[in-house]
């Protein structure tokens, strides 16, 4: 008796988040990883800025520390 | 609901798919039942339920971005340059702000997934740990500051510095024990709430209202160009937008599980959120405004000075209620930037990350946000700490971190295939473009400030 309330509780609830939430809302949906972009040149070119910027923003802040240090 | 504490559960199958219920879809999934309940009603006391319902992310991103270091800025702001330029320039860098945000509330309902996860997934795991690991240490220096001002703050009511950090860590405890977004939610709602106690303190200073609605209108008076109001206006373009708010904005927004019929309330909730947090702002402004009337230097002045420097003008409740509303910047602060670094935590890794786990399902994610918290706390206590240098390499840290984080919100809230229809219009991108390279070209220019200032000493000041 209590397993068959368990059961049909357990019905309700799956009930409930299925018809309540969008597939992709699912925790479990989540593991799955979004297919990588394809990048053209101009996106690429981009990322190459940013990876020049960063290394150059990197240099700044290690200097700054050397100096703090010192 | 009793089931909903159950350790994941594989409950039914769909076509080919097994699909396993967890208790974090059971919370969301009650949430979600309110808000459709809402939906399906007319009238205005629904419609304002919904608006209830909605909200959230939006405003706690925007008051919690009126943390620590910013309400200095805005009171220092106030204190040197008086009412003026700089009223209606702060109501800009909140227009900004919200051009920005609006874009992590699209991305977050259209894909459900957060700021890091998008971009370790769409553009390789060079660039999703690198935002991760950065935001990690940006939010991890600038929680040190937050924690900084609330020490300031209870200081100011001679609390001790140990005492008052264990006040703040017990409050960002107390919110997480729920387990529970929407409680969390909620908790740290009426936390932020507070940080409109600048308002009643800035009455008390009774600002010239002319001379306040002419500075909004007219830009008037401005305060000249050089080194100090280059700084200051850079200053409070960094105390506006920050990442730590794209990634927070993204993930609370996917926690809270908002979908593409909420996105209207999304913008509300950005728009609320950004009014309420301008409000602070201007008032802060105006209740240090009378340092800049009676020439009194607040150069280096922290939240406790700032409060005993009005002490004089407004009395010993005024100054209190300022140096509270410094203490409740730091703590709302704390909370979500600590957040924003699990969730891009828990993205990166594909470990389970929402406030609405329970402690065991969701080990990791309390771990971290824990960890940072308390982390940055202790370094606060240690005595000798050279506390100033932390605070600029929090600025150096920002820079690094922002022109990526706009670059790549720009990218992929332009990513047809995983926005759909919900791509930016071109109006929107020009405007968004635009925002993007003023954000960018003015943390650059902080960052040089900050690093090299001798390069702005052709521009005159201090």
């Amino acid at each position: 008796m209590v397993r068959k309330e368990e059961a049909q509780n357990l019905e309700a609830v799956r009930n409930l988040v299925l018809s309540s939430l969008e597939h992709d809302q699912l925790a479990r949906a989540k593991k799955h990883h979004i297919p990588r972009r394809i990048l053209k040149g101009p996106e690429l070119a981009v990322l190459w800025g940013l990876r020049i910027y960063l290394l150059f923003m990197m240099a700044v802040v290690v200097y700054q520390v050397w100096t703090a240090a010192h | 609901m009793s089931v909903g504490s159950q350790p994941p559960q594989t409950n039914g199958i769909a076509g080919d798919e097994v699909v396993v219920i967890t208790h974090e879809d059971v919370d969301r999934a009650h949430d979600r039942v309110r808000v459709s309940e809402a939906r399906a009603r007319r009238g205005f006391f629904p419609r304002a339920r919904l608006l209830w319902l909605l909200v959230g992310p939006g405003v706690l991103v925007m008051l919690g971005e009126n943390d620590g270091p910013s309400m200095l800025a805005y009171a220092a702001t106030g204190a040197k340059f008086g009412i003026g330029f700089f009223l209606p320039f702060v109501v800009l860098t909140f227009c900004m702000a919200i051009v920005v945000q609006e874009m992590t509330v699209r991305l977050g309902a259209a894909t459900h997934r957060g700021h890091a996860e998008l971009i370790f997934d769409r553009f390789g795991p060079f660039w999703g740990w690198f935002s991760m690991i950065d935001l990690a240490i940006g939010n991890f220096l600038t929680l040190i500051t937050e924690f900084i001002a609330i020490r300031a703050g209870l200081g100011f009511f001679g609390v001790p510095p140990w005492m008052a950090i264990l006040i703040a860590l017990v409050i960002l405890y107390a919110a997480l024990m729920s387990h529970r977004y929407w409680t969390w939610e909620r908790i740290t709602l009426a936390a932020a709430a507070f940080n409109l106690v600048f308002i009643p303190v800035a009455l008390m200073t009774h600002p010239n209202w002319h001379a306040v609605s002419h500075a909004l209108i007219t830009w008037q008076p401005l305060p000249g160009f050089n080194k100090e109001v280059l700084l200051i206006v850079l200053a409070d373009i960094g105390a506006t937008v920050t990442p730590w708010m794209l990634f927070f904005q993204q993930s609370a927004t996917v926690d809270k599980g908002l979908t593409t019929k909420d996105i209207h309330f999304g913008h509300i909730d950005t728009v609320l959120g950004a009014a309420l947090a301008t409000a602070a702002a201007l008032a802060t402004i105006l209740a240090t405004a009378p340092l800049f009337a009676h020439q009194m230097g607040a150069d280096n002045f922290q939240a406790a000075e700032f409060a005993q420097a009005l002490q004089p003008i407004i009395g010993r409740f005024g100054a209190s209620l300022f140096a509270l509303g410094m203490v409740e910047a730091g703590i709302v602060a704390s909370i979500t930037i600590s957040t924003s670094s699990a969730y891009a935590f828990g993205e990166v890794t594909h470990k389970p990350h929402s406030l609405n786990l329970p402690m065991g399902q969701g080990k990791a994610f309390y771990s971290v946000l824990t960890l940072c918290a308390v982390a940055a706390a202790g370094i606060v206590l240690i005595p000798g700490l050279p506390l100033v240098y932390v605070v600029l390499l929090v600025n150096v840290v920002a820079v690094l971190a922002m022109p990526p984080a706009l670059v790549f919100l720009f990218m992929l809230v332009n990513d047809r295939e995983i926005m759909g229809d919900l791509v930016s219009p071109p109006w929107a991108n020009v405007l968004s473009s635009g925002v993007v390279f003023v954000l960018t070209a003015a943390g650059v220019l902080f960052g040089i400030s900050v690093i090299a200032p001798n390069i702005f000493a052709a521009l005159g000041g201090k």
